[in-house]
Parts: C-alpha cells; sequence; structure tokens
C-alpha cells in the first residue's frame, strides 16, 4: 500500500554499499532516507577497492577522497627473528624475497604481472551487474560477448589462467611458483579471507584474486580509504541512527517503536538472509529454500588495539606457512576456534585494526592469545567475535561478507541464482549490500550497480 | 578400447603390454591359491553403454552381475542401507528423517538429471577456448547452447555440482549425517580432497553417471572380476583383427620429427605409422619420449599435472563371512556393498591426516565379497573380501616401507573389526596394496587410479594440458588415449573410443 511518502526510497543500512546506493539515487532527485542501526557513525577507514567509475560519478576526489596505500603491504615475522617486508614496487620485493629464496625473487615479477592480468579482468566484472548467461536479451548477449572479446584480447595464457587457476586451491597456485613458506602463507592468508576454508580447498585462488581486483599489480592486500566519511558528509541525504529497519510491503517498520515510514523503493544493505528473514511468508519457498542455503558462515573476529604510540609496522601478518593456515582452519572445520590462528594486524592513526581467522566456537582464552601475539596489553584490545557481530549488527552467523565469496557464490549465483541482478521477487524491494555481485571487500561497487538498476525500473514503469 | 575402434576401422594394429596380461588397473589375479581377486579397480559401472553396443562386449563374455545394496554401520550401533527395491530404500530413509525420505526423491531426479546433461559433454571432443578455429568456436556455441538449454534452474545447480563440497552441496538437500557422508563419500573416491573441500561435488556427479544396461546408478560386477571387462575387449579387438602382445614393455617412443614406432626394453624395434599411448600424462610424455622433443611450456604443463594418488586396495580371503555388528548375521547385505562412512567428521578426519602425511588411522572403507555374487571366485565355502581404502597418500611422510604398508593395512583391519568383532578371526591371506605398489605394478604415475586427479582445473580442455586435450600431442603421430585425457577415469574407455576417432579422422 502507498500512501503520500515522504521519500522516494529508503536505504537499510549507512555501510558503504547503503551510502553510495543513496548518493546515486539523491543524484538523481530521489528524497532519500537511510536508517541505521548502529548508534553513530565511526570513524575507521572501509576496507576494499573503490572502482573508477564510482570515484569519477561521485565526483569524490573533489571531495576529499583519501586512499591509503601502506607501503610496505605487508611485514611478517620470521621463525628466526627477522621480518619479511613486501613493498608496492615489484622489484624490491623481489630484493627483499631474495635474500630467503633467490629462485622465489626470480619468480615474482612475472607472478605478480600473470595475477594482475586475471585480477584486471575481475575488476572489469565487478564495475557491471553479473553477466545474465541465461538472457535472451540481445544487448545483454552482446555485452557478454564483448566480454569473451576482451578477455581474448589478453591473450591466451590469460584465458587459460582463468580456467585453471580460478577453481584452484590458494595453496596449490602458490606451490606452482614458490618454494618459501613465509611468502606463500603471508599471500595464502588473503586467499581464506572471510572463508570457512582452509588454503587447500579450491576457490580460494579466486578469493585470493578477488581482493587483488583494483590494486597495483605485486599488491595482495585490498587497499583502505576514507569513503563512508565523506558520504557521511554530504548534504541533503538524512541518516536515522540507532533504529532498525525491516522492510515491509511498500516501506519500512522500524524497531523497536513500530512506527512505519513508506516509500516506492527499498534498498536493503543488510546481508540477504537478514533482509529476507521477516518475508518468508510472502515468497516463493523455492527462494526462501535457495535464501537460507547462503553459506555466510563467519569466522573472523575483528578488534582493535589502542596503543600509546605508532606501532612499528604498517600491516603485520602472522601466518607462517600455508600449513599454519590449514592447521587452524582445521580446528574451524571441527567447530573449535584455531588453537593458533591467523592474525593480522592492520596500523591506523591511533592504533591496532585486528583480524582473526578462525573463530569458530567461544574460547576464553582467544583475547589473550591475540594480544600475546600482538604484543599487546589484553587491557587494551577489544575483540568482537561473530557470534558478537551477530548481537550487535544482525549480520547472519556474524559474517562480515553477507555471504562467503566462493565459487557457487558470485556473478550470477550471488546472492541466489536468478536473482543476481540487485531486484528481489517482492517489487520494491532492492539489494545492494556485500551480499551482492561483486560482494565483500570492494568498496560501493554493489551500491552503484543496485541504484543503476532501481533508476532503470523507475524510467521503465 | 582404442585398439578395437582402431582395428575395428580396418587397421593393423599392435597393442604392447608390460605386464602379463591386459588390463592394467582392471585385471582378475589369483592372489591366494583359490582365491581371486579384482586386484585393483574392482566395481563396474562407468564403462559407456554405446562401447558396450560397439564392440559388442556382450558376446565377447562381459556379463555384469548387478551390486545389490550399500550399508553404512554406525558407530552408534545403528546402521542406513541403501537397497536395490527403492521402495525399501525409501522406508529406511524414513526411519532416520522423513524430512530427507521426502527429499531423496527430489534430489534423485535432480542429479539423474545432470548426469545425463553432462553427458553430452563426456562423449565430445573439448573444444580450445584459446584458439580462433572455426572448429573450436562451432564447440564452444554449441556447449554454450547446450548448458543455457538446461534452463535457469538447472544451470544454477550444475554451477553448484561443479563449484560445491559435497557435503556443502548435500547440506542443501539433507540433514542425516550418516547419509550424507555415505553420499559424499563417492565424491572423494580417487581424489585428494575430503568431503568439505570445494570440486568434491563433481565427482559425486561423476560417480553418478555409471550406466548399467540404461539403468543410472547401477553398480556391478563383471563376471570372473574386473579382467574379465578387459579380457571382452581384447577379445572384441582380436576379433576385428589387432594383435596384442604381453610382456612386452615399451621403453621408448622413436620420433624423428614424427612418430614412427617404439623400441621395447629387450631392445626389439617395431614400427608403425601412428603411436598411441594409453600411460597416463607423465609417462606418455616425459618417460616414453625425451622431454627435448616437446615444448617446454607443454613439459612445464605436463610436470605441473597432479596426481596424488590417494587410494589403496586390501584383498583378503576369507575362511568365512564376517557379521556386522549393525546387522547381525550372513544375509543379504553380503550381497552388495558395505561402506565405513560413520559420519562426514569421520571421513573429513580420515582426510586430515593425509593432508599432513600419514595414512588414515581410521580410513574411509568400500568393500564388496565378489565371491558372494560370483562365487567362482573363491573355494567353496570360502570367500573374497575386497576393501577399497582412503586415505593413503603417496606422499607418505619417510616414504612407504615394508613396515608401513603393514601398519597401514593394520589399521584397515582393526578399524573393520571395531563393525565386525571376530572379523579378523576369519582372515586367511591378507594382500595390502599401497599407492606405491599400484605405481609399481600398473604403472600408473603415484598410484592414481584416474590416471590424474579430477580436479576441475585438470578437466576438460585443460586435460592434460591445454591446447592438448584433442588426444593428438605436440609430436606428430603419436597419440593419447588414457584416463589422463578427457573424459577421464574410472573405467570409462571414453577416452579410448574418442582418441580412435580422432585418429581415423587424422586420415590414419
Amino acid at each position: 500500500m502507498i500512501t503520500a511518502a515522504r521519500w522516494d526510497a529508503i536505504v537499510i543500512g549507512a555501510g558503504v554499499n547503503g551510502l553510495v546506493a543513496a548518493q546515486y539515487l539523491a543524484r538523481a532527485g530521489r528524497r532519500v532516507l537511510i536508517v541505521e542501526r548502529r548508534q553513530e557513525p565511526d570513524d575507521a577507514l572501509d576496507i576494499g577497492w573503490v572502482p573508477t567509475p564510482v570515484i569519477r560519478e561521485l565526483e569524490l576526489e573533489r571531495r576529499g577522497l583519501r586512499i591509503e596505500h601502506a607501503d610496505p603491504w605487508i611485514t611478517a615475522p620470521l621463525d628466526n627473528g627477522g621480518t619479511l617486508e613486501l613493498w608496492r614496487d615489484v622489484g624490491r620485493t623481489a630484493d627483499a624475497i631474495r635474500r630467503w629464496s633467490p629462485a622465489d625473487a626470480a619468480a615474482w615479477p612475472e607472478f605478480c604481472a600473470r595475477m594482475h592480468k586475471l585480477a584486471t579482468v575481475l575488476a572489469r566484472l565487478y564495475t557491471a551487474p553479473p553477466p545474465d548467461i541465461e538472457s535472451h536479451n540481445p544487448l545483454e548477449l552482446a555485452r557478454i560477448a564483448g566480454l569473451g572479446l576482451y578477455v581474448r584480447r589478453l591473450g591466451k595464457q590469460t584465458i587459460i589462467d582463468l580456467a585453471r587457476v580460478l577453481p584452484m586451491s590458494i595453496a596449490e597456485l602458490l606451490d606452482d611458483w614458490f618454494e618459501s613458506d613465509a611468502l606463500k602463507g603471508v599471500l595464502g592468508a588473503v586467499g581464506v579471507w572471510h572463508l570457512r576454508q582452509g588454503p587447500r580447498s579450491g576457490g580460494t585462488a579466486f578469493n585470493f584474486l578477488h581482493h587483488h581486483a583494483g590494486n597495483a599489480a605485486g599488491v595482495f592486500r585490498p587497499m583502505r580509504s576514507n569513503l563512508s566519511t565523506i558520504l557521511l558528509s554530504t548534504p541533503g541525504i538524512e541518516i536515522r541512527w540507532g533504529e532498525r529497519a525491516r522492510p515491509i510491503a511498500g516501506g519500512v517498520v522500524l524497531e523497536p517503536s513500530g512506527e512505519e515510514l513508506h516509500a516506492r523503493v527499498v534498498v536493503s544493505s543488510a546481508d540477504p538472509r537478514a533482509t529476507f528473514a521477516s518475508l518468508k511468508a510472502d515468497l516463493d519457498p523455492e527462494f526462501v529454500r535457495a535464501v537460507d542455503n547462503i553459506k555466510c558462515r563467519g569466522v573472523v573476529a575483528r578488534g582493535m588495539v589502542a596503543l600509546d604510540g605508532p606501532a612499528s609496522f604498517t600491516t603485520l601478518a602472522i601466518a607462517p606457512s600455508l600449513d599454519h593456515l590449514e592447521r587452524a582452519y582445521d580446528d574451524a572445520k571441527h567447530g573449535r576456534t584455531s588453537a593458533r590462528p591467523y592474525i593480522e594486524a592492520h596500523a591506523t592513526s591511533n592504533g591496532l585494526d585486528v583480524h582473526v581467522q578462525y573463530v569458530a566456537a567461544p574460547d576464553a582464552g582467544l583475547k589473550d592469545k591475540v594480544a600475546a601475539a600482538l604484543n599487546a596489553d589484553p587491557s587494551q584490545l577489544t575483540l568482537e567475535t561473530p557470534h558478537d557481530l551477530e548481537c550487535a549488527y544482525g549480520l547472519t552467523e556474524g559474517h562480515l561478507y553477507h555471504g562467503e565469496l566462493t565459487l557457487d557464490q558470485i556473478l550470477f549465483m550471488r546472492p541466489v541464482g536468478g536473482w543476481s541482478r540487485y531486484r528481489t521477487p517482492l517489487p520494491g524491494l532492492y539489494l545492494c549490500g556485500a551480499g551482492t555481485h561483486p560482494g565483500g571487500g570492494i568498496a560501493g561497487a554493489a551500491g552503484r550497480n543496485a541504484a543503476r538498476a532501481i533508476l532503470k525500473d523507475a524510467k521503465r514503469s | 578400447m582404442t585398439a578395437a575402434y582402431l582395428a575395428r576401422a580396418g587397421k593393423k594394429v599392435l597393442v604392447l603390454e608390460r605386464r602379463p596380461r591386459v588390463g592394467g588397473a582392471a585385471v582378475t589375479e589369483e592372489i591366494f591359491p583359490g582365491f581371486k581377486f579384482s586386484m585393483f579397480s574392482y566395481v563396474v559401472s562407468l564403462l559407456r553403454p554405446e562401447i558396450i553396443r560397439d564392440l559388442d562386449l556382450a558376446r565377447h563374455g562381459l556379463h555384469i552381475l548387478p551390486l545389490e545394496s550399500t550399508i553404512t554401520p554406525m558407530e552408534n550401533g545403528d546402521y542406513l542401507a541403501a537397497w536395490g527395491d527403492h521402495d525399501e530404500t525409501r522406508r529406511e530413509l524414513y526411519r532416520h528423517s522423513p524430512r530427507d525420505a521426502e527429499a531423496y526423491d527430489e534430489y534423485g531426479r535432480l542429479m539423474h538429471f545432470m548426469a545425463q546433461a553432462v553427458k553430452p559433454i563426456l562423449s565430445m571432443v573439448p573444444p580450445d577456448p584459446t584458439s580462433l578455429a572455426p572448429s573450436d568456436l562451432a564447440g564452444l556455441l554449441r556447449l554454450g547452447k547446450h548448458f543455457r538449454g538446461l534452463g535457469a534452474e538447472r544451470l544454477h545447480a550444475l554451477v553448484k555440482l561443479m563449484t560445491m563440497s559435497s557435503a556443502d552441496f548435500l547440506d542443501e538437500w539433507f540433514e542425516t549425517d550418516v547419509l550424507k557422508a555415505t553420499k559424499s563419500a563417492s565424491g572423494i573416491i580417487g581424489t585428494f580432497l575430503g568431503p568439505r573441500s570445494p570440486g568434491t561435488a563433481y565427482v559425486l556427479l561423476h560417480h553418478y553417471m555409471g550406466e548399467l544396461d540404461g539403468v543410472f546408478r547401477a553398480w556391478g560386477f563383471a563376471k570372473g572380476g574386473t579382467g574379465a571387462v578387459s579380457e571382452s575387449i581384447a577379445a572384441a579387438a582380436r576379433s576385428f583383427g589387432a594383435e596384442i602382445r604381453c610382456d612386452a614393455a615399451v621403453a621408448k617412443v622413436h620420433v624423428n620429427g614424427r612418430a614412427t614406432g617404439v623400441v621395447l626394453e629387450n631392445g626389439d624395434e617395431i614400427a608403425a605409422r601412428v603411436v598411441v599411448s594409453s600411460l597416463d600424462p607423465r609417462r606418455t610424455f616425459l618417460e616414453l619420449l625425451d622431454p627435448t622433443q616437446l615444448p617446454s611450456d607443454f613439459v612445464a604443463d605436463i610436470k605441473r599435472f597432479k596426481f596424488r594418488g590417494s587410494s589403496g586396495k586390501v584383498n583378503l580371503a576369507l575362511d568365512s563371512l564376517p557379521s556386522f555388528t549393525c546387522m547381525p548375521g550372513i544375509g543379504r547385505q553380503h550381497r552388495g556393498a558395505f561402506s565405513i562412512s560413520p559420519s562426514v567428521d569421520y571421513i573429513e578426519r580420515a582426510y586430515d591426516d593425509a593432508k599432513y602425511g600419514a595414512f588414515s588411522r581410521r580410513p574411509y572403507m568400500d568393500i564388496v565379497f565378489p565371491s558372494m555374487i560370483d562365487p567362482g571366485m573363491a573355494p567353496p565355502g570360502k570367500h573374497v573380501m575386497s576393501v577399497f581404502v582412503q586415505y593413503a597418500p603417496y606422499h607418505l611422510n619417510g616414504g612407504w616401507s615394508d613396515a608401513k604398508r603393514e601398519a597401514f593395512g593394520d589399521a584397515v583391519v582393526n578399524t573393520l573389526e571395531e563393525f565386525a568383532p571376530g572379523f579378523k578371526s576369519k582372515i586367511l591371506h591378507r594382500q595390502v596394496l599401497t599407492p606405491a605398489d599400484i605405481e609399481r605394478i600398473t604403472g600408473l604415475s603415484e598410484g592414481n587410479i584416474f590416471a590424474g586427479e579430477l580436479a576441475l582445473h585438470q578437466l576438460f580442455f585443460l586435460r592434460p594440458a591445454p591446447g592438448w586435450a584433442k588426444f593428438a600431442t605436440p609430436v606428430r603421430n603419436y597419440y593419447q588415449c588414457g584416463s589422463g585425457t578427457h573424459p577421464g577415469g574410472g573405467i570409462m574407455g571414453a577416452s579410448g573410443r574418442l582418441a580412435a576417432l580422432r585418429i581415423l579422422k587424422d586420415g590414419l
């Protein structure tokens, strides 16, 4: 039921994708309201590549977008007390690796070039809606053909690599190229980010490349930016903090107040399972089944350490080998938190952002373990486990990416097959979060794609 | 297989076999006096029906006896049974979970359809997506059309099957752990993966393509053991005029711009217009040829091709049949298979051991009693028992030795004793085969039963190497026809047939 509405569109969630979607809608003249369950914005940086079209179309550079390029982008402590530092400059990294393995140093430039080419293909796929391979629309078929031609122009090796590498495990990929455990450990860690999989699981090579998309050759950690902060300071978009919105027909209902807000369009940046949780009765059982089957098994705890002074590194990775990662995963596989987790700490202006994987069950000793690994005072460490994240932010199973980035849950299969284009079976309800293509770790692409789908639909009706 | 097809087309064909008998890993041997075993490969299903027809294998002695059931003993003393009779299976499932009994039929329909959908791809020469040749482009287009023709829902299911782990895939359908475990077990056979490793759902489907007398998912024994399958194909080949020489190991392939013949280990030289290798890619290219005769990229690709054998086999001669705790006594259950796969975690733990270079302390096992179905396999009153075991990694920490082989055999027997107390006392003879033994006896590199892992990145146009998946090789007149080529292992014979067709097309 549509009553006289104050809003054309209500966006659920003021995360980076929600904010980007809201921007695009507002710029097209829509009256937009964002409802966010957090009480206030935090000033944490956003992790992930900000796709070029988003920067250009939202004039982000003019508005003060800062992209942080850490250099060295990773520091790994070694067993012998030394450290391995990898730099933005491919040659400098090769020099650093040479001290441990001349063979790996020799392979590094070629590895970087090949991976970068593959990531370029992904980056291109990520700045548009997923290809619709079932479509009979000549425009869409032409687009798919164009994509095919584009890949073809990148050369024979790229086609073979795409078919060969994407389904591989990151361990197999790295074993093909390198011998040094330390190097394979820090690279392999990205392959398992936010997955309940180990480095020997197929498809982790894809996850590795996913996080490389948009990055410079030779840099295998996503960049960080102040994107949210800029978007929050835009005038003209109203945000209601500290309220939870649940989609209903023709709008949303706020909780716990029960107030109903109406709008023709509701855009949810919440994860798909959370978005549809209260709508199951109105949906086709097959669709409900597909949504319930979305794998989003959160295994990452995130935390912060307050520090007195600056850290001695930009990003520190504690993942000394692929076996270390694999054993950490084995624990999670059998329902426990890793006895020796993979820990990564990123230095910020006032402390450390911490990523701990795999956290699969309550573990009283986890905090002390993480603090000890980082040489930090446990009282200065705050840690949010997947369970905490689910309770605090409504993230299904505490999965920060709203759905694992496994090969069966990407492109036209994300969030579920047949509904990958931001629309849902309920007219007027759209998805724009990390649970849609291209997924977590890419800042704002889903928001942009969703807003464009909404505006296209509006033009049609 | 290739020989039979080539001879059928009127070519003069000579088959050279290193061992004293044909069959490779599909052989029947009397290991202990009076006890005959399908030594390695032990069940038949994946043989393509068009091959059985084309070569008239039934006339050449192939007789397949169906395997009637699968029993999975559980750790709590209960069991899960799948019987030949569909209604009985449903009732049994209902006992474990009414929901799963409901889902079972729908699942069966989907898998049946998926297997149908993938079948044409198995019988197709894989097009090369990097090539601009009209035939490749047409092939790709046909492939695209084929997939789109499936319809959205089935296409999505296919994507899931191609990429997911069997455990995750089955989680979407069923809740009974022992059911998921037993089904996912077929997803790990011959792989170095666990049921929770992505990519295993495809192997699930691969095994669903078994087709016996037109019935999907039916497995059976060849009368006289698996060797009888090989013998019948050999008989067919001979009837078409092919000559088969055993005890004739090939040392090298002669290359002089193109393949011109072979030299045997005994020094004999044999000239031929075309040489076809059914060995795995590593032996076909890196042993029979001198790598300098091949492009270096290609050599690198073949070196990268993964084998990592993970399965062992234990062949036992029994004084009498064992009784399992879950279903005491001797009965019709012994005419089928016993699957030691009580839970997904059980198999996953077995895999964990192998991942770090040890054999599974409590392995997954697939057990059959061939003498129950084909009494000719054992002396009257006695029995043979075939135990397929996983995991036994080829690259065992410290390598395989006689002591480790026996320790592995003990792990198998001791685990079985838990499910069938008293079983150990019935063993008359025991033969334990590790991947190292399989490699030594059959020549399969690293003992991989599929002549190369069936991983997504080693299938279709990537099997065995990009650009060389169409049975030709970089050496003119030298062809490959083994399981290391598309569509891969299990005794399907499809590679052999496709290779023969290719060779004939090239104008032999």
